[in-house]
């Protein structure tokens, strides 16, 4: 991968681990507020959805990552810290997609910016996907 | 007349396009989204964003030599 936003593959339990550990030398920040998002199964006319292929424009994720990580740590003084990681290729249905996580002093302003997080992630991020059935 | 710019397709247009990417000729980015359409017909079914090196375009641009387009149906991170 050419950013650290994005990871080939799903987000394992073994790499959702690892971030988790990136904001333990920080002793001030009291909260820490994940969100992640995983592949479902749904049922359409085309059958039942087996994974997801997802693409992504890397040379632009970073530049659009660092914007929201800007905006979003403008917004909400207490945050400490915002880890974004979105997987790029096949990715199974019930294996995750999506890992947001952000460390903050306190819960009020974690929990509020890592759902601002997300939503500009779907907004901003030059991701796409491809449906397997 | 314009310069050879290089265009990337992604998600739904590269499979509208058939191709990840092509160079071609252009003096600015409205008349290139006209070709660009009249050369895809299926792309007209996508709400596409173009990128100027790697920026979201908000209006109409110059291209210069080398300029990098990319085309950019919604995206669907998530």
């Amino acid at each position: 991968m050419k950013n650290r936003y994005l990871t080939a593959g799903p987000i394992t339990p073994l790499l959702i681990s690892e971030l988790m550990t990136l904001g333990n030398d920080d002793a001030g920040a009291g909260a820490v507020s994940v969100f992640i998002g995983k592949v479902r199964d749904d049922e359409t006319d085309s059958g039942r959805v087996k994974a997801i292929e997802y693409s992504a424009y890397e040379e632009m994720v970073s530049g659009e990552a660092e914007e929201i990580v800007r905006i979003v740590r403008a917004a909400f003084s207490d945050v400490r810290s915002v880890i974004i990681v979105h997987s790029v290729g096949i990715v199974r249905s019930g294996e995750a997609s999506l890992f947001i996580m952000i460390t903050s002093g306190h819960r009020d302003h974690g929990t509020r910016a890592c759902r601002h997080t997300l939503e500009m992630v779907k907004e901003k991020l030059p991701v796409w996907k491809k449906e397997i059935y | 007349m314009g310069v050879e710019v290089r265009i990337l397709y992604f998600g739904a247009a590269q499979e509208a396009a058939g191709k990840s990417e092509e160079l071609l000729t252009a003096d600015n980015t409205t008349t290139l989204r006209t070709a660009i359409l009249e050369k895809y017909p299926a792309l007209a079914g996508i709400p596409f964003r173009m990128a100027l090196n790697r920026n979201l375009l908000k209006g109409d641009s110059l291209l210069a030599e080398n300029d990098i387009i990319a085309i950019l149906p919604p995206f669907q991170g998530g």
